[in-house]
This record gives C-alpha cells, sequence and structure tokens, in this order.
C-alpha cells in the first residue's frame, strides 16, 4: 500500500512540475499557434541564472529567485521580438516557425554548455532534508512547496484567463485573431504578453527543478518534450487540459516504471503521445483546429 | 597529416550528403515535414555494426542497414498517414526519442550508453576498406550512387506527382493520386538512404552510442537543407560542402576541445537561423516550406 502511495506522490510531484512547463508552453500555442520548443532553454535558462546569481554571485535567495524569474520573462520576450516576430512579419509557415524554435532551443543551450560547462550542478540552497512520513511514504518539505507553488500558479493563471482583461484579449485572439483585430485587440501585443507571461511561469518551473533536482545543460530538451506531450495528451492550446495531461503524465510515468526499467520513463510519455495523436489528436479537452477540417 | 584530415572531411561530406538528400526527398520534394530522420541514422549503424559483429560480410550489412531503416519507415508512416505540419514533425521526432530511449535501455542488444566498439572496417571481395583513402573511395561510389538515384526518383513521374502531393494534396488525390502511397514509399525510401548512411557511419567511426544520434545532430541536416533550399539537389549539395567545412577553422584557432563541440552547435544554430529570417528559399530553393 505504501509503495502505490509513494508513486501516488512521485506522479503528482512530476504533475505539477509538468503542469508549469505545459500551462506557460499551451498559453504560447493557444496564440501564437505554433510550437515554441525554445521554451525549454527558457526554463533551463533561469535555473542556470538562479545558480549564476546564488551560487556564484552570492545574493540573497529570494531576490534571485525574482530576478530569475523576470529574466525568463525578458528572455521569452526577447526571442519573440528578434525571431518570431520577423518571421511572422513576412508570413513564414509554422513549420519554419516550428524549425527556428529548435534552432533556437539548440541555440540555447549551447550557450549554457559554453558558460557553465556540461558538468551538474546544484544550487544548494536547501540542505537535504529528512522527509515527512504519510502513512509509510515520504514527502520532503521542498517537494510540498513545489506542489503548493504550482497549484497556486495554477489556479491564479486560470482565474487570470478568465476574469481580466488581458486573459480574455488573450482567448479570443486564441479563438479567431481576425475577428479579434476587428474589435480592436493588437494580436502582436497579444503574442507578446503570451511570451512574457508563459516564460515567466517557465522561469518558476525552472526555479523549482533546479532546486529539486540538479541542473544539466540539456534539462530544457527533455522538459520541453514532456511539455509538449502533456499539452497534446491535453489538448494542444488548451490551459485547462495541459494542467490535467501534466498530471496524468506524472501519474502514468512513475506507475509505468514500476513495471519498466526507469530508463524507459521518456519512452512511457512517447507511447502515450503516440496513442493521442492516432487515436484522439485534439486531446482530452482541445478544440478542433482549422486545419484539421481538411482531413 | 593535412592530407589523412581532408580525407576524414571529405567521407564526412558524403555521409551528411546521403542523409540530407534523403531527407530532402521527404521535406523538401514531398513536404513531408520528417524531423524523424536520425531515428533512421540510429537504425541503420546499430543493425550494421551488429551484423558485422556477428561476421556478415559488409556489403550484406550495407544493404541490410538500408531495408531495416526502410522497414520502421514504413512502420511510422502507417500511423502518420493522415497527419499533417506541426503535428506530424511533432509525431516523427517523438518518433527518433522513442528510438534513442530503446538504443540507450536495450542494454542486452546495445550495451546501452557504454556503445558498440570495435566495428571491423568494410572489406568487399577481399579487398579491405581499412584505410582512409580506400574508406573514402567506397563513401564517394555509396554517395554517388545515392545522388543518381534520388535524382532520378525525383525526376521521374513518380516525382512529379511526390511533388504535386506537396503542394496540393486534395488536388492530387482528384486526379487519382494516392497521396498515403505515395507518403508510405517516400518515407521508405528516405529511410533507407539514411539506413545506408548510418552503416557507412558506423563502419568508419567504428565506435557508436546513443549520444550520436540525437536532436542536437539532426540540427546540421536540417540546416543543410535548408540553405540548399527545399527540392534542390544541387543546393544541397553545395549546402553539404559548404555545412562540414564551416566550423572546421574552430579547431585550429585553438579553443579548448570542450568548447569546440558547442560552438558548432551554435554556429549551425545561427545560420539556420539568419537563412530562415533571411533568406528561407535557400541557395537554389524551388519551394518555401
Amino acid at each position: 500500500m505504501s509503495i502505490l502511495l509513494q508513486l501516488l506522490i512521485n506522479g503528482l510531484i512530476a504533475g505539477a512540475v509538468y503542469a508549469l512547463v505545459a500551462s506557460g508552453f499551451s498559453l504560447i500555442y493557444s496564440t501564437c499557434k505554433f510550437i515554441h520548443f525554445a521554451h525549454g532553454a527558457v526554463i533551463a535558462f533561469s535555473a542556470y541564472f538562479l545558480y549564476f546569481l546564488f551560487a556564484i554571485l552570492g545574493l540573497e535567495f529570494y531576490i534571485s529567485v525574482l530576478l530569475s524569474v523576470v529574466f525568463a520573462s525578458l528572455l521569452g520576450y526577447g526571442l519573440n521580438f528578434l525571431v518570431y516576430k520577423k518571421l511572422r512579419d513576412r508570413k513564414a509557415s509554422d513549420f519554419i516557425l516550428l524549425i527556428s524554435s529548435l534552432a533556437l532551443l539548440i541555440l540555447l543551450e549551447s550557450l549554457i554548455l559554453m558558460s557553465f560547462g556540461a558538468e551538474v550542478k546544484t544550487i544548494g540552497f536547501i540542505e537535504v532534508s529528512k522527509g515527512i512520513d504519510i502513512f509509510g511514504a515520504i514527502i520532503t518539505p521542498l517537494q510540498i512547496v513545489i506542489i503548493a507553488v504550482s497549484v497556486l500558479l495554477l489556479f491564479s493563471l486560470l482565474l487570470f484567463m478568465k476574469k481580466t482583461r488581458l486573459g480574455k484579449a488573450m482567448r479570443a485572439v486564441s479563438d479567431n485573431k481576425n475577428v479579434a483585430e476587428i474589435i480592436g485587440i493588437s494580436s502582436e501585443k497579444i503574442y507578446a504578453w503570451s511570451f512574457i507571461i508563459g516564460s515567466a511561469l517557465a522561469g518558476v518551473a525552472g526555479i523549482l527543478i533546479g532546486l529539486e533536482q540538479n541542473l544539466e545543460p540539456t534539462m530544457g530538451t527533455s522538459l520541453i518534450i514532456k511539455g509538449f506531450t502533456v499539452a497534446i495528451i491535453g489538448g494542444i492550446g488548451s490551459i485547462p487540459g495541459a494542467i490535467l495531461g501534466a498530471f496524468l503524465l506524472g501519474l502514468a510515468e512513475n506507475f509505468g516504471i514500476w513495471y519498466l526499467p526507469s530508463g524507459y520513463k521518456d519512452a512511457i510519455a512517447f507511447v502515450i503521445l503516440f496513442l493521442f495523436l492516432l487515436l484522439r489528436p485534439k486531446g482530452i479537452l482541445g478544440i478542433k483546429r482549422e486545419g484539421d477540417k481538411e482531413q | 597529416m593535412i592530407e589523412a584530415y581532408f580525407i576524414h572531411l571529405l567521407i564526412l561530406i558524403g555521409i551528411y550528403l546521403i542523409l540530407a538528400i534523403s531527407l530532402q526527398l521527404s521535406i523538401g520534394y514531398t513536404g513531408l515535414l520528417n524531423l524523424g530522420h536520425m531515428a533512421f541514422f540510429c537504425i541503420g549503424a546499430y543493425a550494421s555494426a551488429l551484423l558485422a559483429l556477428s561476421g556478415f560480410p559488409f556489403v550484406f550489412c550495407l544493404i541490410f542497414a538500408g531495408i531495416m531503416a526502410m522497414i520502421f519507415g514504413f512502420i511510422l508512416a502507417i500511423p502518420t498517414r493522415k497527419l499533417k505540419g506541426d503535428y506530424l514533425a511533432l509525431t516523427t521526432m517523438g518518433f527518433s526519442f522513442v528510438i534513442y530511449a530503446i538504443a540507450l535501455n536495450w542494454t542486452e542488444l546495445t550495451r546501452g550508453p557504454l556503445g558498440i566498439p570495435g566495428i571491423p572496417k568494410p572489406s568487399i571481395l577481399g579487398i579491405s576498406f581499412s584505410s582512409n583513402l580506400m574508406f573514402l573511395v567506397l563513401t564517394i561510389v555509396v554517395a554517388l550512387l545515392s545522388y543518381l538515384i534520388i535524382s532520378r526518383i525525383v525526376r521521374s513521374k513518380f516525382g512529379k506527382v511526390m511533388e504535386a502531393v506537396r503542394d496540393d494534396e486534395l488536388s492530387a488525390r482528384v486526379l487519382g493520386k494516392n497521396s498515403f502511397k505515395v507518403k508510405f514509399l517516400v518515407l521508405g525510401i528516405s529511410a533507407f538512404f539514411a539506413g545506408v548512411a548510418g552503416s557507412l557511419y558506423a563502419h568508419y567511426i567504428t565506435y557508436i552510442d546513443p549520444s550520436s544520434f540525437t536532436l542536437m545532430q539532426l540540427i546540421p541536416i536540417l540546416c543543410i537543407i535548408i540553405i540548399g533550399g527545399m527540392a534542390s539537389m544541387r543546393g544541397t549539395l553545395f549546402a553539404t560542402i559548404i555545412l562540414v567545412l564551416l566550423p572546421e577553422p574552430l579547431r585550429f584557432i585553438g579553443f579548448p576541445s570542450s568548447m569546440v563541440g558547442p560552438m558548432r552547435q551554435i554556429i549551425y544554430a545561427l545560420v539556420l537561423l539568419l537563412i530562415l529570417l533571411y533568406k528561407p528559399k535557400g541557395i537554389d530553393g524551388k519551394v518555401e516550406m
């Protein structure tokens, strides 16, 4: 019983992190309608930036965290402004945007590799603490914080999308860009905001992962793989879907490696991805996209 | 010394050329946004290495590597036949991650992260290709054959149908062309050549491990076909030569070797971004993606 409970807890922790990764990614996809792989690099950059400020420069921890989130946000905004906006201006296809985001992912990862080296880094703010015992399953205080922060942020994001002017404008652009522009919403402005908010979420995800695990230059790639798997499971572009998908994947992976060697953890994600793409490409909560009609 | 270095570069150009023209076949000519090309390269390399180590002759390994990759190409083509655009790109990319995960974890077969060392250098009918010069001759022959075959395919009637499917699938189908069959065959043929390139690579380096088949390694190939231009064989040839040589000066500037790898990646990624931003049709592109 305690093993099942432990797997459940591990699944929830993984799910909480994936949900942060995927909700930012999905937010950007829902308005901009292309796959922003470099989102993974933004996550990695924010974790490394925290490492740089806190472990190397020796700044106050909470100031470093704040600066890292701001930095991630600016990085996302910068990528949109310097690359994606220019590509959109000359009406590049989604595939070109996708390839350019792949190039950005590799570029940023290589930059991290060059400046920090390939060896694994630890932020070292939290000393290894004893876990709390819940009916025989172990959870550390940091893991509780991860789940709490994630749930809080996701809840605020949903509220933000539902209630605020900007959130509504984002949903409008996501539904139908042309109509949104007719009623005076600037889509470029909304794209920029999606990148700012989405990347800030990526920043938080990077920090939480950086505290819980170690930092590696390629951490972004493996996270974004999970991010888009989750986004597709949940219905790409749907934020509630992404959150649902994230917890589903987190649980599936952790229960899956009970039977399989742990190296197959990533493969589990892909088997699920394949099944969804084949059987239900619009995901659990997804809406049909314009392109789907042609089929 | 300097000769050995040039021979090495020429062999690399040959292997990259096979990879690039076969990817050009699916992305450039048929509009199949296939990002899983490294998986076929990986399957070919492992198939060939494992067969050669069990004592099979090289020619058999080379052809079997291609066929093995082709089978996987067909397997991938069936479920993805209805997917389009970025969905197809993601699924094929996902496929390459699965193959990578298998190469890394099926340790009884692939030795996982330890890789497979001591892959024999090829020998055909008693002629040994163990010297790099002889290997270069072999690579040139295989690359040239691949180039001619693929050029032939794209100029044939079937090639025209491929381009029709790329430009307007619906119209192609209205004209009675079976677009699924076209995509199925193209993915298979494209995978076949990637597998052949994988076999050459395995026998040249004589050591393979899963890290040679990651997303990072796909970037230079994508770079080549985009710089060469969509649906251009000549452009792809030029681009292969340019891009293999481009990061080479790094070797001589005297950076520490730990820096050279990431710097190569940065160069490829930057070149790719710049070309997408400023010259999306590449050197000799017929169509824009």
